[in-house]
């Protein structure tokens, strides 16, 4: 058996350590050895997204990434993202403008809208497009989830929320 | 019985309906955001293995032996499983057509590339997938077929040898007078055409995880389930287990749209704890397993194409006549996809006489599965093809050719030539918004302009029906025998007013949890949050099937409101009792119960009468059954067989949409551009209208993948090309369009609301717009695309062969 | 899909790097980013015995003015670039580029001189490199060596490095004054390999082409330039139908582009010659504008 090798890292605010064989990818860490199963696998060869996470503040893809490359890395998963049974207003935004059907991909979209909003705190559509090119979603079409971007920004800008649903009264 | 379900939203006993009808947020949303919901990997059992599965790399092959000796010893393998044990613990697999079935795992020999032919249960995946690397199987490879029409002829090699071809299914159906209609025509057209291969691909494969119990030989799955109950039902069929001994547990999943597959994957992961003595075994298919052995791949076609058409631009015949390549089995229910056009074979026009010539052959593909759509998308794609084909000869414009063809609005209910019966419309209202919306004048003078500057503009209009609510009367030509598909669910509310509703389904994206929440909670008027939706297992839940074939709203919302009803008749009786009344003079209104008619009366509020159903037994009227809760199981009315002529009234409802779309072509890259995308639809009454929307959306997306992006290639070795989502591509946010979109609501007179089916959406409608406009911005060069997914290699190549001479 | 098992190094200087590859030999496969090697370890068809992990050398994580180019560490990610400010001023082309590698996602740890080692004739860093004619400099037991980009690619995923090199940073010369310039591509969906592409250069003096400089990715093993559609251009007066001869040229000139079922041979050979004239066309305006 190769060797294993010792990981310490941060994820969410908490420290972690694991001993794991070099090839374990790091969603498989993620889910397998520390139990935070909010980040989901998809595909494995980085082209679905559902796998992104945020790595140094980086939406990166995690099933392509082997878990020893993230020692010593700061971590953000979906399981961050809300807190004391608050929904992140960027998660407030997708389900009120209805950015998900099977919620499956979301966790992914969700990251790296959190990396684009720290950027750019007001994207234009193309550029919500060029973040979230290489997230797929089977359910939504994405116009929704462009809405949910749009009403995300606008939310942490600390405007008010669009009116809730399309075709709401 | 059969309560009296409420015909519309001013049936139910609330004078405002507060839930129902309204874009309410879903209550399944905020567990999913946070990534708090127990999809199937999520799920892990004390002493659980991992199981990894050997796929053939041949697509035809005999197979001589398997060594599984060096994989044994392997450390962390605990069981390997074959063919050997599949024959000697399960059965060969139902099919239909009937008698095209294997094993789950091989046996004698592999029909395609990526059957499975051993599988290890061990410690880890990783230490599983070690193990795939240390059997060895000994294959002695056979001619391979891909080619469908090469599997039709004589001498072709055999995919099964017991069957003295490959043609699993022929029959030729004729509806009225096609003949006479086709010699009667002042014109007629004939077109080929070509579907390749697309699919599903939600985004989480199927996953599941299986234990044997020695003991009491039962088996318990844990998956990624459409429908629980009925793979319970065909796993205890496969396993020779009582259909008692078997326990399938839906895990919420994230997607599925008919393409979830898996069938195998329980089978062998039960034989593998089955060998293992009793520890649950899971398996995870992966992408790669997804795309090349799993649910993903559907309607693999060659079209032929004939429409009669008199002077004055009216159709009177329709024939088609496909060959569908179903892959190497009869598995997994692909085959109903070539049943189901013809429960709505004229689409939305009134074409008397109409012909379906239909051959299913098998070749070394992998089987074909069901898609989202089930089977007409294609069929549709063909039929507006051959509409604009005949309207451009006759020189009437595509929205008004189909115009002049519409079943017109008071002939509702219309029964269409192949036998089913539409339940309401009105097809003309919708095209004329759909041309206002899209200011149509406009559009085309601006094609006008852009032709002029040697730029390829196309406007593709198209009119589709989406059939709702299916049964399984519309399959039983091809084998699926059965009248009916029941959808039962159990409500019970307590003694303070809290609703609980069980069904038989998992959670999988389309909203039904909040559709029975808001159903629920309008009727006897509590907050949506005080009804909680539990899913039962299938040895728990009512007879129920779950979603598919657009269903499962129309029929949760029979189900739902005829157990509301149920219980809402004992809180009427209990309620007269109290009251000194009769049952007859009390009402449920705003959930409360009182006497009509009398203002400021006594009242009991629906806690009050649950807790009297429940704690007050003395107060019940003489032989009441106490508790407030009810099980109501909701089919279809009025479903029969099909006649002799294969005509059948199968599904219930009809839904239809127009479709506008402008594109460009781009002539030096053949890449396609959409530039606008109108939509009108009507699906009845909307429960949920931003469920609605968000299915249309989703469909658009699907069906412009189908269109332009995605397609599964084989090549002529029977080797899958696209084996993963670098070479298969799903639409991104960058290539679907925004949709601009109106409803027009017919009710169907037919189901409780008058909801249609509305699931499958626009993935009947988009392929075909999106061909026609194609082909409209190819009009100039006299070339047209009749190749589905229109490629920027195809479109560039039709453009260099009109280019010469 | 679960990568087969392999040892693993993660050396703290470039020295251990060299000594560990020299010790391993072909059993060795230096990861960066890994955004194209972990799939092809999650797939199984990359089975190294060994990892040498090289993320750990942070001093090659830089991007440098040095005059008339850029220097770019190997380590440096691909999104460094992309949001450098400095190549946002020096370099529009460079970045420009950068933008058009998958998604950020992947660019997030993609590296700038992994993309260029990794060799994939369809990628756009390789093209810029030879379109730049960047200089790529590989330590080895012996030292640093710099190689040219025209001498670096080889064939399909393979270069010029020898087994126990690494790369450790890429010189990229800025465009000079006059100069203006375009990538095109088409590919499948935004973000995917292209079909086939084209980066050119294309510098003015006095209304005349003085230098031209076109790279073609997408239609061979490694990416080309293609000469003859340069030498139509240069010295003449640029217009369209000298932008449409140098695309055909172009066309013609490339060798036989690989077939996938994306696009056919002959498919991309038009399409070079399309991404040419069209690269020609914007980097003729963008000059003119200068």
């Amino acid at each position: 058996m190769t060797a294993k090798r010792d990981v310490s890292l941060t994820v969410n605010g908490v420290a972690y350590s694991a001993s794991v064989e070099p090839r374990m990818t790091l969603v498989d860490l993620l889910r397998g050895e520390l139990g935070l199963t909010g980040t989901h696998v998809g595909c494995e060869h980085g082209v679905c997204g559902a796998c992104t996470i945020l790595l140094n503040g980086q939406a990166v893809r995690s099933c392509i990434m082997l878990a020893v490359q993230a020692d010593g890395a700061e971590l953000m998963t979906v399981e961050g993202l809300s807190e004391d049974g608050q929904l992140h207003p960027i998660q407030q935004a997708f389900v009120g403008q209805r950015g998900l059907q099977c919620g499956f991909c979301t966790p992914g979209f969700l990251m790296s809208v959190y990396e684009l909003l720290q950027h750019n705190p007001a994207p234009g559509d193309d550029e919500i497009k060029e973040a979230l090119g290489g997230e797929l979603c089977r359910c939504t079409g994405y116009q929704s989830i462009l809405r949910s971007v749009r009403d995300a920004a606008a939310r942490l800008r600390g405007e008010v929320p669009a009116a809730a649903t399309e075709g709401e009264a | 019985m059969t309560p009296d379900l409420p015909k519309s939203l001013s049936d139910l006993p609330v004078t405002a309906p507060k839930w129902v009808g309204k874009p309410v947020n879903r209550i399944e949303d905020p567990m999913l955001v946070t990534g708090r919901v127990e999809f199937i990997d999520n799920l892990t059992m004390p002493g659980m293995l991992h199981c990894a599965i050997l796929h053939s790399p041949y697509p035809h092959a005999k197979i001589n032996g398997i060594d599984v000796t060096a994989a044994e010893s392997l450390p962390g393998v605990v069981a390997i499983v074959t063919g050997e044990d599949a024959e000697r613990w399960s059965r060969v697999g139902y099919t239909s057509p009937e008698g095209w079935g294997t094993h789950c795992m091989a046996t004698d020999k592999v029909r395609f590339a990526g059957e499975p032919v051993a599988a290890v249960a061990a410690v880890s995946r990783y230490v599983a997938e070690d193990a795939l690397e240390l059997i060895d199987v000994d294959y002695e490879p056979l001619p391979v077929i891909v080619d469908a029409h090469a599997a039709l002829e004589p001498d072709s090699p055999r995919i099964f040898e017991e069957h003295d071809s490959n043609v699993m299914y022929q029959r030729d159906f004729k509806w009225g007078d096609v003949d006479g209609a086709f010699a009667a025509a002042d014109h007629t057209y004939t077109e080929r055409f070509r579907w390749h291969r697309v699919g599903a691909n939600p985004i989480e494969t199927f996953g599941v995880i299986s234990q044997w119990n020695p003991i009491s030989e039962t088996l318990t799955c844990h998956g990624s389930f459409q429908t629980p109950a009925f793979m319970a039902l065909g796993r205890a069929a496969m396993h020779r287990l009582p259909t008692n001994k078997v326990r399938a547990i839906g895990q919420p999943h994230g997607g599925s749209f008919g393409g979830k597959g898996g069938g195998r994957g329980i089978d062998i992961t039960a034989l593998l704890s089955r060998k293992a003595g009793g520890q649950p075994v899971k398996w995870i298919e992966d992408r790669l397993e997804y795309l090349s052995a799993g649910g993903g791949q559907a309607w693999d076609r060659f079209y032929e194409a004939s429409l009669a058409v008199n002077d004055d631009g009216t159709v009177t015949g329709l024939r088609v006549k496909l060959l569908d390549d179903l892959g190497a089995t009869g598995e997994g229910f692909g085959a109903t996809g070539a049943a189901k056009p013809m429960a709505s074979f004229t689409g939305c026009y009134a074409i008397p006489n109409a012909e379906y010539d239909l051959t299913i052959v098998a070749t070394n593909k992998l089987p074909a599965s069901p898609y989202r759509g089930m089977g007409p998308p294609p069929h549709n794609f063909v039929l507006e093809q051959m509409m604009d084909i005949a309207a451009r000869d006759l020189g009437v414009d595509p929205a008004e050719f189909r115009c002049r063809n519409f079943i017109p609005s008071d002939q509702f209910p219309y029964t269409i030539a192949s036998g089913n019966e539409y339940d309401s419309g009105d097809y003309d209202a919708a095209m004329k918004k759909l041309l206002e919306m899209a200011d149509y004048d406009a559009l085309r003078a601006e094609q006008e302009q852009a032709r002029s500057e040697g730029r390829l503009r196309g406007i593709g209009i198209v009119s589709t029906i989406e059939p709702g609510v299916f049964d399984w009367n519309a399959y039983a030509v091809i084998g699926q025998k059965g009248v009916g598909v029941p959808e039962g669910v159990s409500v019970s509310i307590g003694n303070t007013g809290k609703i609980i509703v069980r069904v038989g389904f998992p959670l999988e994206g389309q909203g039904q949890y909040t559709v029975a929440a808001q159903l629920l909670a309008d009727y006897f008027a509590v907050d949506i949050g005080d009804v909680e939706v539990v899913a039962q297992d299938s040895l728990s839940a009512p007879t129920n099937f779950g979603p598919g074939g657009s269903r499962l709203a129309v029929a949760l919302t029979g189900a739902v409101l005829g157990a509301a009803g149920k219980i809402r008749d004992k809180f009427v009786r209990v309620a007269a009792k109290l009251f000194e009344v009769q049952p007859e003079d009390i009402e449920l209104m705003d959930g409360k119960l009182r006497v009509r008619g009398v203002a400021g009366g006594a009242q009991l509020t629906v806690g009050q009468a649950a807790g009297i159903l429940i704690h007050r037994t003395d107060l019940l009227p003489d032989g009441m059954e106490p508790g407030a809760e009810a099980t109501f199981v909701w089919s279809s009315p009025d479903r029969v067989p099909p006649d002799d002529d294969g005509r059948v009234k199968s599904y219930l409802t009809a839904a239809y949409a127009c479709h506008l779309v402008v594109v460009d072509v781009d002539p030096e890259t053949g890449k396609t551009e959409i530039l606008k995308y109108v939509i009108v639809d009507d699906c009845g009454t909307r429960l949920n209208p931003a469920n609605v929307e968000g299915m249309i959306d989703g469909a658009v997306a699907q069906g412009v993948g189908a269109a332009l992006l995605e397609e599964y290639v084989y090549d002529e070795d029977g080797q899958l090309l696209t084996g993963t989502f670098m070479d298969y591509l799903l639409p991104t946010i960058h290539e679907v369009p925004a949709t601009e979109k109106a409803a027009l609501v017919t009710p169907s007179p037919f189901t409780p609301l008058g909801a249609k089916g509305a699931g499958e959406s626009a993935i009947h409608t988009t392929p075909a717009a999106i061909m026609c406009a194609i082909n409209d911005a190819l009009l100039p060069l006299a070339t047209r695309a009749t190749e589905v997914p229109a490629t920027p290699n195809r479109l560039w190549t039709l453009l260099q062969a009109a280019k010469q001479p | 899909m679960k990568p087969a098992q392999f040892d693993y190094a993660d050396p703290r200087s470039v020295e251990d790097a060299v000594a560990l590859l020299q010790q391993h030999g072909a059993d060795a496969k230096i990861l960066a980013g890994g955004q194209s090697l972990v799939p092809l370890l999650n797939m199984r068809l990359a089975r190294p015995a060994v990892i040498i992990d090289v993320g750990k050398l942070r001093d090659l994580d830089y991007i440098r003015d040095d005059g008339d180019a850029l220097v770019i560490g190997a380590l440096t990610t691909q999104r460094s670039v992309e949001r450098s400010e400095l190549v946002a001023r020096e370099h529009p082309l460079l970045a420009a580029t950068t933008r058009y590698i998958a998604h950020p996602q992947i660019r997030n740890r993609g590296t700038f001189g992994g993309s260029i080692a990794h060799a994939d004739p369809a990628a756009e860093c390789p093209a810029l490199a030879v379109a730049l004619d960047m200089q790529i400099t590989v330590v080895g037991p012996g030292g640093a060596r710099v190689i040219a980009a025209a001498d670096f690619f080889v064939t399909y995923l393979t270069t010029s490095l020898e087994q126990d090199e690494i790369l450790t940073d890429v010189r990229v010369p800025k465009l000079t004054p006059g100069t203006g310039w375009s990538i095109q591509e088409v590919a499948r969906r935004h973000g995917d390999f292209a079909m086939a592409g084209a980066i050119c250069t294309l510098t003015l003096e006095r209304g005349r082409c003085a230098a031209a400089r076109i790279a073609l990715f997408g239609v061979g093993a490694v990416p080309v330039r293609a000469p003859e559609a340069e030498q139509t251009i240069i010295g003449q007066e640029p217009n369209a139908a000298l932008f449409e001869e140098a695309g055909a040229r172009a066309s013609a000139e490339i060798s036989e582009p690989l077939a996938d079922i994306h696009g056919s041979s002959e498919f991309r050979r038009h399409l070079a010659g399309v991404m040419t004239q069209r690269a020609l066309t914007e980097a003729f305006s963008r000059a003119e504008a200068r």
